[in-house]
């Protein structure tokens, strides 16, 4: 049977996404899916769902919803905190309701997006492969749009058996969360204003002191920063080479830099192809923290090479799955 | 940065060089032309039909083919190399090696019925002027050209074509429209191309089609892909409106 609840208050934006649409790049459909992958796929994880399963993206807090049924939901990001009974809700917990529940999301002033994950994932219908809501061209999650006041959500009704295992356990003792929880926090770094990066093809475009200033200086993040793309503000840089570039494919985390000098970080909803030459792109385990930041947060870059991005994405992938398998191991009977 | 040179069988060099640690670009040249095209369309193709373990999809574009993977995938895949940009390289250079007599690129060819000029394309008399051309000359020489679609990019299902008759080359809008409608056809320099959805733009719209460029029902949901040849036919309002009934 399916879970099912309602948004009382929906927030500044909320959508469905998961973890993207890729098998349509070339006909410049975006991949869109949590700006936050890390932290869509621990929420998953906590509720025993595949990282594919869909979760609802909340910018900031200020938003709350009703459980029409009983769920089993949890929660991962930096943008607010659950509270239910004037209680607050751990993180990257499996968290149980009874019916007619209100939880609120209050602020957390850490950082921007917070995923909320239901057992057997939200059920919202699969376009071009992907549950990931696109609001540019309207298609996708929940009716191609934002989620708004009244919109009743409901899950999967095919539950895994880790699921299952976490629905019994919590029911048998009447528990809201058990006592394990999955540690987002050791799987990133302790810096989060250092995002690391790759240099890009055009890297020899730029002269050697923009080079210098874009790996020493400081930048900030813009207002006009969303799904699309993050603006930096900062000290410019400058072009040596001074020819076009031919439109090509482009990827979230790809950072560009545009006629007046200025940065671009690429995220989720970017175009699938660019013409401004590219200085770097972030490596892949620090999107995640991209995704965290809020306009007036100031970050700075620090060079990794490309065997060493994919050591650590390799890493942080193995990280994963021995998460995954440990709380199998802890509901799943043999 | 390093890269990896091979060859396509007809001699000519290919860079590789990494997107993300899920991408690598293979540049094939450095100006846009048509042999390019179907050399991308041509490397595609053999790419699909003989993929590697890991890969996810390609993207072409005016110069280059980005091949996106599943880095775990072709880690555990037996290509030869220590980190996945070598192993993605190896087959790639294996595919280049592929020798082929000519072009093995069957291009589509679409006839897009387009409405010109009244409340569908307001700036027909724009592009007229700016050219010293009556408005019904605009559209013959609209309407003579054989346009190629390069790639598809910007929003979903937008070509980007090449061909346009130098006589209607015109400036794009100073100040960009808020709202585009879809199907519209605009001219920004000497490009042409359609708005697939509604969205902001600085083109000068000459008509309106009213074929879906893109639809999300379709098994191909963008109309036009890299390679297709394109013609435009004017039609009447009467034509337009019966198209869109179906």
């Amino acid at each position: 049977m399916s879970m099912k609840i309602s948004i009382i208050k929906p927030g500044l934006l909320s959508t469905i996404q998961d973890m993207g649409r890729y098998r349509y790049l070339s006909q410049a459909v975006p991949v869109s899916g949590a700006m936050d992958e890390l932290a869509h796929r621990l929420a998953n994880k906590a509720v025993g769902n595949d990282d594919h399963h869909a979760t609802i993206e909340f910018t900031y807090a200020d938003a709350s919803f009703k459980a029409e049924t009983p769920v089993l939901v949890s929660y991962s990001g930096d943008g607010a905190c659950l509270v239910y009974n004037n209680e607050l809700m751990p993180v990257e917990k499996p968290l149980f309701f009874p019916a007619g529940s209100v939880i609120k999301l209050i602020h957390n002033e850490i950082g921007m997006r917070t995923y909320l994950a239901i057992a057997g994932g939200w059920d919202v219908p699969e376009i071009m492969e992907s549950k990931s809501t696109y609001l540019t061209a309207a298609f996708g999650g929940f009716k191609g749009r934002a989620l708004q006041k009244a919109d009743v959500l409901a899950s999967g009704s095919l539950l895994s058996e880790v699921s299952n295992g976490i629905l019994d356990h919590l029911i048998q003792r009447s528990l809201t969360y058990p006592n394990w929880r999955i540690s987002r926090e050791s799987l990133l770094p302790e810096n989060k204003q250092a995002i690391r990066v790759v240099l890009a093809n055009e890297i020899n475009w730029f002269d050697a002191t923009s080079i210098i200033s874009f790996l020493t200086n400081s930048f900030t993040i813009d207002r006009r920063s969303n799904r699309m793309g993050y603006h930096l503000l900062g000290k410019p840089l400058v072009r040596k080479v001074k020819k076009e570039l031919l439109s090509t494919a482009v990827t979230p985390g790809v950072i560009q830099v545009t006629g007046s000098g200025d940065l671009v970080i690429l995220m989720a909803d970017c175009q699938t192809t660019g013409g401004y030459p590219r200085i770097a792109h972030v490596a892949a385990v620090d999107l995640p923290l991209c995704a965290q930041l809020k306009p007036g947060d100031t970050i700075h870059f620090s060079e990794t090479s490309r065997d060493e991005a994919e050591a650590l994405y390799l890493e942080r992938e193995r990280d994963l799955s021995l998460i995954t398998m440990a709380i199998g191991l802890k509901y799943i009977k043999t | 940065m390093t890269e990896q040179v091979g060859y396509l069988g007809i001699d000519i060099p290919i860079k590789i060089y990494g997107l993300s640690e899920k991408s690598v670009t293979i540049g094939f040249g450095t100006a846009i032309d048509h042999d390019l095209l179907y050399l991308i369309t041509d490397f595609n193709q053999l790419l699909l039909q003989n993929p590697f373990s890991g890969l996810i999809t390609t993207v072409p574009a005016y110069t280059t083919l980005t091949v996106f993977f599943d880095p775990l995938d072709v880690m555990l895949s037996d290509l030869p190399g220590e980190v996945c940009f070598e192993k993605v390289s190896a087959h790639l250079n294996k595919i280049a090696q592929i020798k082929r007599e000519k072009s093995n690129t069957i291009a589509d060819k679409l006839i897009i019925p387009v409405c010109y000029g009244g409340d569908f394309g307001q700036d027909l008399s724009t592009v007229a002027s700016t050219n010293k051309l009556s408005e019904t000359e605009v559209i013959d020489i609209h309407t003579a050209g054989q346009y190629i679609v390069f790639m598809i990019g910007f929003v979903p299902g937008f070509a980007y074509m090449g061909g346009m008759d130098a006589r209607l080359s015109t400036p794009r809008k100073q100040v960009p429209n808020a709202k585009i409608p879809a199907g519209s056809i605009g001219i920004a320099g000497n490009q042409t191309g359609i708005y697939p959805m509604e969205t902001p733009g600085g083109w000068q719209i000459i008509g309106r089609t009213p074929l879906k460029m893109f639809d999300i029902n379709r098994l191909q949901p963008s109309l036009l892909k890299g390679g297709d040849m394109v013609t435009f036919k004017a039609i009447g309002i009467k034509e337009f409106n019966a198209y869109a009934e179906i």
